[in-house]
């Protein structure tokens, strides 16, 4: 396991400059106008941001409000009861409801957990697994289908949030069975 | 789905704001317009006439307790100081001050600049000297601002900073963008693209049997995954938009979601990476390394429920009459050739 991780590792450093160095000398190489095609592309960047930025700032000023009504609260308390049933500790639901949401706020979580439980807690790990193993659901959402313009997202979001949920509770179990 | 989810998130932010601020009136928590008793020492003595003058200000914690209705403690003392100005006495407590609640909560609300917690004097009795000590003290009481509908006005700032957030995330984005967008053209012009399609259409057709066999959005989708293996986010999301503009050429109706596109997106935000995030690295230092195997198996775990759920959601009858495939605009709506 050890080995195939510093591979991973390693080969990630390469990544990047083999695609930025690669590609355009392989195009050389087709004796294709590197740097016309370049700029060709490239002018697209800011068409795609600014085309990003009415879905970001749908998305992100709703789930902001949501998070400061107190509502988070809420939903934890509600839902802490029924989660403990399967075995879900109610420190990590926060966690759990965020992380589809906010990533800068679930990271914001993850170091309130450091602060409160200690590095080594149960707590602690379960909390950075559910944050390593999933994506901001909605920040995907809004970027990649606000990009070309998708309003109608069909079963998406559907899909993502059970993959969310699923993640969620994987996490509580393997870290269990590994540390607890 | 995601209108209701939307509209639910800010309806349900008004619902609770209001909730929580009709508790707070109803239970008087921040004791509007009532003195709050505090001794105040003078280190550099009591002059009438100065505008600013610095004190420490003690709060009796039993007091405070009963004055609120509060388990919170306030510090032994608090740096402030007085502003003396013809409309009467101010007293601010320091900057930055480590306040119990409700005060901290009071400092935020009460929209003085610097943040420093500020409140209006009642009548202060000329300082005595406490004997062998040298400092002067007094007993007085201190009436706050009066602090209503906090969350309400949170949810507002919290509406108007995120917007702000989400164009400078946004924009923040085109350099990164312009930057693989350029490279991934040159790809595209070298025939790198149609390359890496032959080699992944293996592997990925099962996923995305709807796009044609040899189109380069397989291939673009190879390199947006090949990106989150690897944990670049930066290379990641280029490469995924780019997947999404070669899907969108496919897609006879340009504002729904075909299902090459929701299973991209599911695949990314089940997110594979075998190497973990450089957040999470940061914030937990080498714990992670201890972590990494938890994380593979679950987010691996995580991808095969997303695929499932893709395929499963995707047979649902709503849903299926909403495949733009299935059920292509009608010929008025559609670009004559």
């Amino acid at each position: 396991m050890n080995e195939l991780r510093d591979a991973v590792n390693l080969l990630s450093y390469f990544v990047i400059p083999l695609i930025l160095v690669g590609f355009p000398l392989y195009g050389l190489y087709k004796r294709v106008p590197v740097y016309e095609s370049f700029v060709e592309g490239a002018r697209e960047g800011f068409q795609v941001a600014v085309r990003i930025i009415p879905y970001l700032v749908a998305i992100l000023f709703a789930i902001a409000m949501f998070r400061a009504s107190g509502a988070m609260d809420f939903l934890t308390l509600i839902l802490s009861p029924v989660l403990g049933l399967i075995g879900f500790p109610a420190e990590v639901l926060p966690m759990a409801i965020i992380r589809p949401l906010t990533g800068s706020g679930s990271a914001g979580i993850v170091v309130d957990m450091v602060n409160q439980y200690g590095e080594d807690s149960i707590l602690v790990k379960m909390a950075a697994v559910m944050f390593g193993s999933t994506e901001t659901t909605f920040y995907v959402i809004a970027v990649y289908f606000g990009a070309v313009n998708i309003k109608k997202t069909r079963h998406a979001v559907p899909a993502g949030l059970t993959a969310d949920v699923a993640a969620m509770i994987f996490a509580v179990w393997t870290v269990r069975l590994l540390f607890g | 789905m995601l209108n209701y989810i939307w509209a639910g998130l800010i309806v349900s932010s008004f619902v609770f704001a209001l909730g929580h601020d009709i508790r707070d009136i109803a239970g008087d928590r921040y004791r509007n317009g009532r003195p709050l008793p505090v001794e105040l020492s003078f280190p550099e003595g009591h002059d009438p006439a100065a505008r600013r003058v610095p004190v420490e200000i003690r709060i009796e914690p039993g007091e405070y307790a009963s004055f609120y209705g509060t388990g919170q403690r306030p510090a032994a003392s608090y740096a402030g100081y007085l502003l003396q100005t013809r409309e009467g006495v101010q007293l601010r407590f320091g900057a930055g001050a480590k306040l119990p609640e409700p005060l901290a909560t009071i400092a935020k609300a009460s929209r003085s600049r610097d943040e420093e917690l500020q409140g209006r004097l009642l009548g202060l009795t000329p300082p005595e000297r406490v004997q062998g000590t040298g400092l002067a003290t007094a007993m007085t009481a201190v009436v706050f601002e009066p602090v209503r509908f906090v969350k309400m006005s949170a949810i507002a700032a919290a509406a108007l900073d995120f917007a702000k957030t989400g164009a400078e995330i946004a924009l923040g984005l085109i350099g990164v963008l312009a930057l693989f967008l350029g490279v991934l053209k040159i790809a595209e012009h070298a025939g790198i693209i149609y390359a890496l399609v032959k080699l992944v259409r293996p592997i990925l057709r099962p996923l995305f049997p709807e796009i044609p066999p040899d189109h380069p959005a397989l291939g673009m989708i190879a390199l947006n995954l090949a990106a989150n293996v690897f944990g670049l986010g930066n290379a990641a999301t280029p490469f995924g938009i780019k997947a999404m503009e070669e899907l969108q050429k496919l897609n006879p109706r340009e504002d729904t979601a075909t299902n090459p596109m929701v299973m991209l997106l599911a695949v990314n935000t089940a997110s594979v990476q075998l190497v973990p995030p450089v957040l999470l690295l940061a914030l937990l230092g080498l714990q992670i390394n201890r972590l990494i195997f938890p994380i593979i198996i679950t987010t691996v775990l995580s991808l095969v429920v997303a695929i499932a759920a893709v395929k499963l959601f995707g047979r649902l009858p709503g849903v299926r009459a909403s495949d733009p495939n299935r059920n292509p605009p009608p010929p008025a709506a559609a670009p004559t050739a």
